[in-house]
């Protein structure tokens, strides 16, 4: 899922990195923009952080038979917004490479593009236009994880395709046989996150409401509404 | 605790600046990743893990426990380019060159992982974040930088006992139980996530937080022995590549 350590030659990895940094310096300014404006948000923002690493740590039931993990984006960028979870992301990655030795620090710049920004973006902008569109809170987040969750594997794909371009067939064909790779794998698993992201959130609404409606997720009226029910 | 932070602080090189074993561990993998891979990688990875078994005293089966999760990716990785796919001898057939490129990959990944793990298992990440302010990182980042770092433990221990529960409760019995469980599992870990922070923060209330976290940073002062040896190493290893080079097939 992450790109190892030294994957990536030299070049591809500062690339990577360059790509990767305005949005992480764009998600740096906003969380220090919200710190300085509300300071007891630190510990918040901190929590989110830690909720989004040990997400990775689920053990998700794959339908190839093995066992894999979420990558946690797509709930990510919806409870916690991109700008926000670009940074957040990028320094679960770091912890993830220190702490796990999954991924890598040359080819930290190539998987924060790939999971802390175009995840969370493609995520975040698919709830956000079927919420505008006036679908069901539930559908839009099953959709937002599924594709925060496949564009992770399709930046992915091409980053790899780019670095090791097939003798026969170029660039094109080392896409399709990362894609095709991560394809077997990555749909199955990105239907279980959107269906596992829709469980945890309809948990959510039931028993955090108050954070939810904090973050945004939830209009205010929506859980005034759910309130005035229960207390009938 | 995860295990390598747990060696890290542990580790002989604990009181070591954190600064000496990122210029060794990083600039390993740096050399990893820049020298050609025979035999530039062949002779770093000999020399990390001199290190890492050696002065830094490692033990080896923590090491192996922690270096296969990276293996294993690297062989995964290494295994797509013996193989090319719609070129002109057919839908799907061995590259030429596929298997040197792929062990060439295989050294370089294997090498620079072991560069990264000689920093993790010696250095603590607490020993490391609140000296990132003073390399430029801003204030608020590194506070939530610390602030995760506090709270990942707490939550791990508090999903493992949770998973421990709904076990006992034969939660993973079957397909829609597992479902379920994890549901509850993520649901439940994103609940105590928020009460960690709401206590935190009425704890650090009641301590007078302005928003900055002051935590005690213990003094140690960079070798330039170490320094210089690691240098020496380094500048040696480039070297040593570019003469062998010359002369290896």
């Amino acid at each position: 899922m992450h790109i190892a350590e030294g994957y990536l030659p030299p070049v591809h990895a500062a690339a990577w990195g360059v790509a990767a940094a305005p949005f992480v310096a764009h998600g740096v300014r906003a969380l220090t923009r919200e710190v300085r404006s509300n300071p007891e948000s630190t510990l918040l923002l901190g929590a989110s952080g830690a909720f989004t690493f040990v997400l990775s740590a689920l053990k998700l039931p794959s339908v190839t038979g093995s066992c894999s993990h979420p990558t946690g984006t797509g709930l990510g960028a919806i409870l916690f917004r991109p700008p926000i979870m670009a940074v957040l992301g990028t320094i679960t990655l770091l912890f993830q490479a220190l702490l796990l030795a999954h991924g890598g620090l040359t080819t930290l710049g190539a998987n924060a593009f790939s999971m802390a920004i175009v995840g969370p973006w493609a995520g975040y902008g698919t709830y956000l236009l079927l919420r505008r569109f006036g679908a069901p809170l539930m559908v839009a987040v099953f959709f937002g994880a599924f594709v925060a969750d496949l564009s992770t594997y399709c930046v992915t794909s091409v980053q790899l395709a780019l670095a090791f371009p097939d003798p026969g067939s170029g660039v094109p064909g080392a896409l399709a046989k990362f894609g095709g790779i991560f394809a077997v794998t990555q749909i199955p698993l990105a239907v279980s996150e959107g269906l596992l992201t829709v469980l945890v959130m309809r948990l959510l609404t039931q028993s955090s409401k108050g954070e939810l409606t904090r973050l945004g997720v939830l209009g205010r009226e929506r859980t005034e509404r759910h309130e005035e029910a229960a207390a009938r | 605790m995860l295990p390598i932070d747990a060696a890290a602080h542990s580790s002989r090189w604990r009181r070591r600046h954190p600064a000496e074993k990122a210029f060794l561990g990083f600039g390993l993998t740096l050399c990893a990743v820049g020298l050609p891979p025979w035999p530039g990688a062949v002779l770093v990875a000999a020399a990390t893990l001199a290190v890492l078994l050696g002065p830094a005293g490692v033990p080896g089966r923590q090491l192996w426990r922690a270096f296969r999760i990276p293996l294993g990716f690297c062989v995964t990785g290494a295994v797509p380019l013996l193989f090319e796919v719609g070129g002109a001898r057919g839908l799907v057939a061995l590259a030429p060159g596929g298997p040197a490129h792929a062990g060439e990959l295989l050294l370089r990944t294997a090498s620079a992982s072991l560069g990264v793990l000689l920093f993790a298992f010696t250095t603590p990440v607490s020993d490391v974040l609140p000296r990132l302010v003073r390399a430029g990182v801003p204030a608020p980042v590194v506070d939530v930088a610390l602030v995760m770092y506090r709270i990942i433990f707490l939550l791990l221990d508090s999903m493992t006992k949770i998973r421990q529960a709904q076990a006992a409760r034969l939660g993973h019995t079957t397909r829609a139980a597992t479902w379920r469980s994890l549901a509850g599992l993520g649901a439940t870990t994103f609940v105590r996530a928020f009460d960690r922070a709401q206590r935190l923060q009425s704890g650090l209330a009641g301590r007078g937080y302005d928003g900055t976290l002051r935590v005690l940073v213990p003094a140690c002062a960079v070798s330039r022995r170490f320094l210089t040896a690691t240098g020496v190493l380094l500048a040696g290893l480039v070297v040593l590549t570019l003469v062998l080079e010359r002369f290896l097939p």
